[in-house]
């Protein structure tokens, strides 16, 4: 159990990466959704010993995340969002490395560990490769691989699966549900439905301040009855955007469908759709930042 | 579009700061170089004008090199700032000319480079101008000279090195591998000088630079002063061939980087790699079996003591192994071995003769030609190992990890060191293996691994000091310029006389290492320096990892209150430890070096020069006793590097008045601790300037005879800042009279350089007397204390060691445990005596009744026999040609390295371990210059120890030039004319070379003022040519004459003219003028063979006709030139067969020249193939290689 208390973080150049934020994650997968820059890198780092908070705590099952941190780095497994790797170093011999330093000192024991691991992420066969030559799902597989050295008892991956095709993210999402039973595996996207798919809880944030945290279920059940949707012209488009609160337009057929957030119908034409988790979230997006234009 | 791109690209090249950075740090150093002697750049101008076209031409020319890699940062960035922002399939795509981007791109490159050769020249311009330029070190203002380095060297020098660069770019499209091309290309550059630079292959040397560097020296070898002021070469010869050469291939180079110019993205080229690509495809394609059962068998780790120790272990291996497999290593190990697999494989000392690659000279090269580039190594890794996970994007990974906070800087420390002595020993393991391909068995193992251990020292602490500054400024860029700033501000202390060790990090006074010695006592004061420093790194390091960055790095303040909570615990205590050590060993050797030892800077030492001169000179010339015998008691203690002398001088007045004073000058005041000669009081005493003046209490009258007794303790107290004396010493102690108290005013003492003179406004340095100053022939050159003296000693060292002093061993015996030796002179000799101990082995020989001994280190027994058949040849021809040997022993012996000399006492030999006992002398066509410096010190025997010079000019004509004389005949009988020819060629090419480096004026031979390059090199040819006029037997007859009558004579001693009137009186009359153009003039030949034709006659015999030009010059002290009257007898030859060693000669004879150019006609019976006109270079001639040419056959 990670717990988030008032946790504040301003830059130096002004931006306030943190704003108050409360959390509480239980054990198993929590979704961490919010467009660019909203501060989940920051939130994720910091609960990654990597980053000092201005104010506020962190504790997990009873360790002061912010003060013990060698405590928090040991049961700690961190998959970054921009994560590279030595393009002249084989997959064995790196991961042996970080096995290394992640206290695993007995050799023995430890080449079991790089092994187990290897064949879990499906690189066995690639282990004496140069992870140079590796496309970007395999070196996002070595990845998880590393933050899964040891048991961590508290994962934390952002933005795992950017840039990998269909099949590597299924994959991947797979890989992530299986180990998220036992302990907390705090996923950060912008990737909708991967959370709808997987976390049993979630959050939304924007600009340092959460604004959801709940069962994704629950959040959707909220909007039920509320989202409309119709096909529009493209003409149209700017005079909906002004008149309504058009949560997103997607081009379906090369023509662009709105949905609309609602308590009516708002006006013929629109279809009352069952609202899925993107919906919620655009939803939560589009009031925060009028509360905030407003403020 | 050409002009789009240039006008673009240059507008980018100006606008960056790097470009007007770069040159205004070089137009700086080219300022201080012109304006001052602080700065030099390729080598002290001398006695030259700052400003001399000369001058200028080689500054602009030497930064064309050092500019390479500015050029390389412009070329590679016009060429590849698109594909390294990405932004190359913008250009691309659009419909461009790849030429006219090329031409453009690259044009606007090069303009800008000549922006900072224009502001170079800018500075050096200005420079001329600065007013504390001495106004007599400078020329007439010319721009001259700045159009001609531009056209002749500037430009196409640029244009060369950017089209090199630009092959680089387009072929490797990685600005690293341009660095690393200049890299290599520098390196070879020194290389190929090295191997070139034999005296046969001018032309292929001058041919094969790119800058035409070597061409310009080889135009401007021979120029006198006078010549570097006035004039620049003609744009012919080896500086056109070299020019057009270059310019050309510069353009097929260019054309070559168009041709292989790609505008596809980087990578499509690399098709070497692809391979890879189908097995990745293999496995990515396998499907995930589910792995639950593993996810539930887990394995924790467990962590305990030691697993901090595996994880420092493992973070040292796998850093270490990363800088191993990193191409920039991998490269520089390539250079080093490139650069010193063929040095070590080549070593020589002198004359081209090889040397036994003892270990120690194995090291010495080693450290020369490839451990430097662990300086390069170190602080190019250091910016790497700290930023390495960072710049892989793996940062973030490593510092979640449950790793201390400590250990990735002592990991990455301890990587570096690793790094470092890695390298090291793969350059000793060559090294061995040179040693054993050369067939040398004696390995000394242990001498390597500490040598090698204690060389990088140095390394390690400048790699620790740019590990420090990237983790204090978290920023690549910045932490390397903040270790350029320290290294460029620590220059500039050392050249604002800010010497001390103390505060320069890292520097410490280098112990030097002998075969003989070892390190001996040397390495106490490097390493207390060095342990200094090194405990200033920990501090560094201490506080490094207090302000270690582990995550996002913060902001200052963060880090400060982040540090200051880090350094509360443990690290703060060892932080205040380290401290408290640093300033404990720092007042230490504060108290060594200050206190217990005078710390002078070299400008403070210049002063005390200054005012030894301007407080005393007065008392230059004024009587005092001279000494009529020594009698002198040594206790060496080798094992404290000290000595006790217990002497008595017989003293006697020899002028006509009363002395009441005696004054005393001493080396170092300090080791006088006693002095009596009768009751007598100290009105004066300087201790800076070593000067005492004792009034007596009763003069000494005229013929007064009294003993002076005195005791001087020599010795080192602790350790000085720099220049550890290497006297006293454990093994191979070699110290001499100087050390002993001497008589009034030493003009030796006085400052020399003109320059540092002029600075303290002391006038023209003080010259030799001149020849005709009959005042100074009271005095011999050696001394103006005493004339021939009777000398007796004893001596006491270490149980183990053998101690020599001049004279015989009248007995020897232990008193106190200590072994002692006493000598004693049978005949009066020189007030020249040194003392030497060590454990030698012993070589003995015999010529007729006199023992010859050679005292050498048991480990260089090579030459011995050769150095013994020396002394016997040698002793033979001048007791056959001059006179009787007056000793009844010759010894030679060996000392340690420190010095590089060979030095002539009486009946003793001194000689130094690396020259002729290292000597390998196994192939004959080699010039044996141990048989050669040999049987010039035993010829000092008679030059020097029977007849000496009086303290005028031309002194040492009698004993320098003598005694190479005396040399050149014994080594002729020995090795024949051919190899004579060999040796002259190289003193010619000496005295040829050196002249131009005269500070002062050269002088004729006769009236040589102690210079080397004429009382040796000239000497040489001077004495050679003579004996070819004269005659072997008429030149030995004048000599002997000559020492019948002036050995061991009193004063007035005898000088050159008195030589010249005994030469000249067994020489022809029509040989007079030659004697006078030899002797008394500077003069020199331009001879050649202008054509040489042959024609087959009927009765098959052969007419050859020779085309020959003679001409003779005279030149002033300042290279000023004269013509000269033609009337000399020079050898014309006619050879056959190749110019290899089977040529046979047809002709030579002598022939009398009185006219410039004349045809001659000769007979010969046989196909001749080359004719010369002084074929073998006898005479003074500034090109020697045109006076031989193949004949050409009519028919």
């Amino acid at each position: 159990m990670l717990s988030i208390k008032s946790l504040s973080k301003t830059y130096s150049n002004g931006v306030r990466a943190l704003d108050n934020v409360n959390l509480d994650i239980p054990n198993g997968m929590f979704g961490l959704l919010g467009p660019n820059g909203a501060g989940k890198s920051s939130l994720m780092r910091t609960i990654a010993t990597l980053q000092e908070a201005d104010s506020g705590s962190i504790t997990f099952n009873g360790i002061d995340v912010l003060q013990d941190k060698d405590a928090v780095r040991k049961q700690l497994g961190y998959l970054p969002q921009d994560f590279g790797v030595y393009p002249k170093v084989s997959a064995e011999d790196l991961l042996n490395h970080f096995a290394v330093l992640k206290g695993f000192s007995q050799n023995g024991q430890r080449k079991d560990v790089v092994e187990d691991l290897l064949k879990q992420v499906n690189l066995w066969d690639a282990r004496k490769r140069k992870l140079g030559s590796f496309s970007g799902g395999m070196r996002q597989r070595f990845g998880i691989a590393q933050a899964l050295i040891g048991n961590p008892k508290l994962v934390i991956v952002d933005e795992p699966t950017a840039g990998l095709d269909p099949e590597e993210r299924n994959r991947f999402l797979n890989l992530l549900a299986e180990i998220g039973e036992n302990v907390v595996v705090i996923l950060s996207t912008h990737i909708v439905e991967d959370v709808t798919d997987l976390c049993p809880n979630m959050a939304i944030i924007n600009k340092g301040q959460v604004l959801l945290t709940g069962k994704p279920h629950d959040a959707i059940a909220a909007l039920n009855e509320r989202v409309w949707s119709a096909e529009v012209s493209k003409a149209q488009l700017f005079d909906y955007q002004a008149k309504f609160n058009v949560l997103s337009t997607r081009l379906v057929g090369g023509k662009p469908v709105i949905h609309v957030f609602s308590e009516e119908q708002p006006e013929a034409g629109f279809h009352q759709i069952n609202p899925d988790l993107e919906d919620v979230y655009f939803q939560r997006l589009r009031a925060h930042q009028t509360n905030a234009s407003a403020a | 579009m050409i002009r789009g791109f240039f006008s673009f690209e240059l507008r980018e090249q100006l606008r960056s700061p790097l470009l007007w950075l770069l040159s205004c740090l070089f137009g700086l150093m080219a300022f201080g170089a012109s304006s001052s002697d602080a700065v030099q750049i390729g080598g002290a101008i001398g006695n030259v004008y700052r400003n001399a076209p000369t001058v200028i031409v080689q500054f602009m020319s030497i930064f064309t090199l050092l500019g390479m890699l500015i050029i390389g940062v412009f070329v590679s960035n016009a060429l590849l700032r698109d594909f390294e922002l990405g932004t190359a399939d913008l250009i691309f795509s659009n419909p461009i000319n790849k030429r006219d981007f090329l031409i453009g791109r690259f044009a606007a490159a090069l303009f800008a480079s000549m922006v900072v050769y224009a502001v170079i020249a800018v500075f050096i311009f200005i420079a001329q101008f600065m007013p504390w330029i001495d106004p007599q070190r400078l020329g007439a203002v010319s721009l001259k000279p700045f159009v001609w380095a531009f056209a002749v060297y500037v430009i196409p020098n640029v244009l060369f090195t950017g089209a090199l660069l630009a092959l680089f770019a387009v072929t490797t499209r990685s600005v690293l591998w341009v660095y690393i091309g200049i890299l290599g290309f520098l390196v070879l550059f020194g290389i190929s000088g090295s191997i070139i630079a034999k005296l046969d292959n001018v032309w292929l040397a001058a041919l094969l630079d790119p800058f035409g560097l070597r061409a310009f020296s080889r135009t401007i070898r021979y120029w006198s002063a006078d010549e570097r002021n006035n004039g620049l070469p003609a744009i012919a010869g080896y500086i056109l061939a070299n020019r057009a050469l270059w310019i050309g291939i510069s353009f097929i180079i260019i054309g070559a980087a168009f041709k292989l110019f790609k505008t596809e993205r980087a990578g499509t080229g690399k098709a070497w790699f692809s391979r890879k690509a189908k097995a990745q495809d293999a496995v990515a394609n396998v499907i995930a079996p589910a792995k639950n059962t593993s996810t539930a068998e887990k394995i924790s780790p467990v962590s305990n003591k030691r697993t901090g120790l595996v994880q420092f272990i493992q973070q040292v291996r796998f850093d270490t192994i990363g800088v191993f497999k990193s191409i920039p290593f991998l490269v520089m190990l390539a250079f080093g071995m490139v650069n010193f697999i063929p040095s070590a494989i080549m070593a020589q000392s002198m004359f081209e003769t090889p040397i036994y690659p003892v270990t120690s000279q194995m090291l010495e090269t080693l450290n020369g030609s490839y451990s430097w580039l662990l300086i390069i190594i170190a602080l190019f890794y250091a910016g790497e190992l700290i930023w390495k996970e960072r710049s892989a994007k793996l940062g973030e990974v490593t510092d979640a990890m449950p790793v201390a906070n400590w250990l990735p800087l002592a990991a990455k420390f301890t990587a570096l060191v690793c790094v470092v002595l890695c390298f090291q020993a793969l350059g000793g393991v060559t090294s061995a293996l040179i040693q054993l391909s050369k067939g040398y068995m004696h390995i000394e193992p242990m001498v390597y691994v500490k040598t090698l251990a204690i060389n990088s020292i140095a390394f390690i602490l400048m790699g620790g000091l740019a590990l420090v500054l990237q983790v204090f400024t978290n920023n690549k860029f910045v932490g390397y310029g903040l270790l350029l700033l320290v290294l460029g501000a620590q220059i500039a202390l050392g050249l604002m006389d800010f010497t001390h060790n103390l505060y320069t990090f890292g520097s410490a006074p280098n112990a030097s290492y002998s075969d003989m010695n070892g390190y001996g006592h040397f390495l106490t004061a490097q390493f207390w320096f060095q342990a200094y420093w090194a405990v200033f790194l920990l501090i560094l390091m201490l506080l490094a990892s207090a302000f270690w960055v582990r995550g996002v790095s913060p902001t200052g303040r963060e880090r400060l209150l982040l540090a200051k909570q880090r350094l509360s615990g443990k690290t703060g205590m060892a932080l205040a430890a380290s401290a408290c050590v640093f300033i404990g060993m720092g007042s230490f050797i504060f108290y060594n070096t200050n206190v217990l030892n005078d710390y002078m800077t070299p400008d403070q030492q210049l002063d005390v020069q200054a005012r030894y001169e301007t407080e005393l000179k007065k008392y230059k010339d004024l009587p005092q006793p001279r000494i009529q015998a020594i009698d002198m008691a040594v206790d060496l203690r080798p094992e404290q590097q000290r000595a006790t002398f217990k002497g008595t001088y017989r003293i006697k007045n020899m002028h006509a008045q009363a002395l009441n004073e005696i004054h005393i000058q001493m080396n170092d005041d300090k080791t006088l601790t006693s002095i009596d000669f009768g009751k007598a009081k100290l009105t004066f005493h300087n201790e800076d300037l070593g000067y005492r003046i004792y009034t007596l209490a009763t003069p000494m009258a005229p013929g007064e005879v009294r003993d002076m007794r005195f005791t001087v303790e020599v010795g080192e107290q602790g350790f000085p800042n720099g220049g550890n004396q290497s006297a006293l010493v454990e093994n191979g102690s070699f110290f001499n009279s100087q050390l002993m108290p001497s008589f009034g005013f030493n003009d030796n003492f006085q400052l020399q350089d003109r320059n540092e003179r002029r600075k303290r406004k002391l006038g023209e340095p003080m010259r030799m007397a001149k020849l005709e100053d009959q005042a100074a022939r009271a005095n011999t050159y050696i001394t103006d204390d005493s004339d021939w003296l009777d000398f007796k000693t004893s001596i006491c060292t270490a149980p183990d060691q053998i101690a020599l002093a001049p004279g015989y061993l009248q007995k020897q015996y232990s008193k106190n445990g200590r072994n002692c030796f006493d000598y004693a002179m049978d005949r009066p000799m020189q007030n020249f005596y040194a003392y030497l101990s060590a454990k030698w082995s012993i070589k003995k020989g015999m010529y007729k009744n006199i023992p010859i001994e050679i005292y050498y280190d048991p480990k260089h027994p090579y030459n011995t026999d050769r150095m013994i058949e020396s002394v016997q040849k040698s002793l033979a021809y001048y007791e056959a040609n001059f006179s009787p040997y007056q000793h009844k022993q010759v010894r030679i012996i060996e000392f340690p390295g420190y010095q590089r000399f060979a030095q002539a006492f009486a009946n003793t030999i001194p000689y130094s371990e690396d020259i002729g006992f290292i000597a390998d002398l196994r192939d004959p066509d080699n010039i044996d210059y141990v048989f050669y410096v040999t049987a010039h010190e035993v010829a000092h025997q008679w030059w020097a120890h029977q007849v000496i010079g009086a303290n005028v000019q031309g002194a040492t004509v009698l004993s320098e030039s003598l005694s190479q004389y005396s040399a050149l005949m014994v080594m002729e009988k020995e090795y024949g004319k051919d190899k004579m020819r060999k040796f002259l060629k190289y003193e010619l090419d000496r005295y040829l070379s050196d002249r131009g480096g005269e500070l002062v004026e050269e002088q004729p031979l006769y009236r040589v003022e102690n210079q080397q390059y004429i009382h040796y090199r000239k000497g040489s040819m001077v004495f050679y040519r003579l004996r070819e006029e004269m005659g072997e037997a008429a030149l030995n007859k004048a000599l002997s004459k000559f020492i019948a009558d002036k050995a061991f004579q009193n004063p007035p001693y005898t000088t050159s003219k008195e030589l010249l009137q005994y030469i000249r009186a067994e020489a022809k009359p029509e040989q007079q003028n030659l004697i006078t153009d030899l002797f008394e003039k500077i003069s020199f030949y331009d001879n050649r063979m202008v054509e040489a034709t042959a024609k087959k006659r009927s009765d098959g015999k052969y007419a050859v006709s020779l085309k020959i030009h003679a001409d003779k010059l005279y030149s002033d002290g300042q290279g000023k030139e004269s013509p000269g009257k033609l009337d000399d007898w020079i050898e014309l030859g006619v050879f056959a067969g190749d110019d290899n060693k089977d040529q046979k000669t047809l002709y030579l004879k002598r022939h009398h020249i009185t006219q410039k150019d004349q045809t001659i006609q000769l007979i010969v019976d046989q196909l001749p193939t080359e004719a010369g006109f002084d074929p073998n270079n006898k005479l003074i001639d500034r090109v020697s290689t045109d006076n031989r040419k193949k004949i050409s056959l009519n028919n």
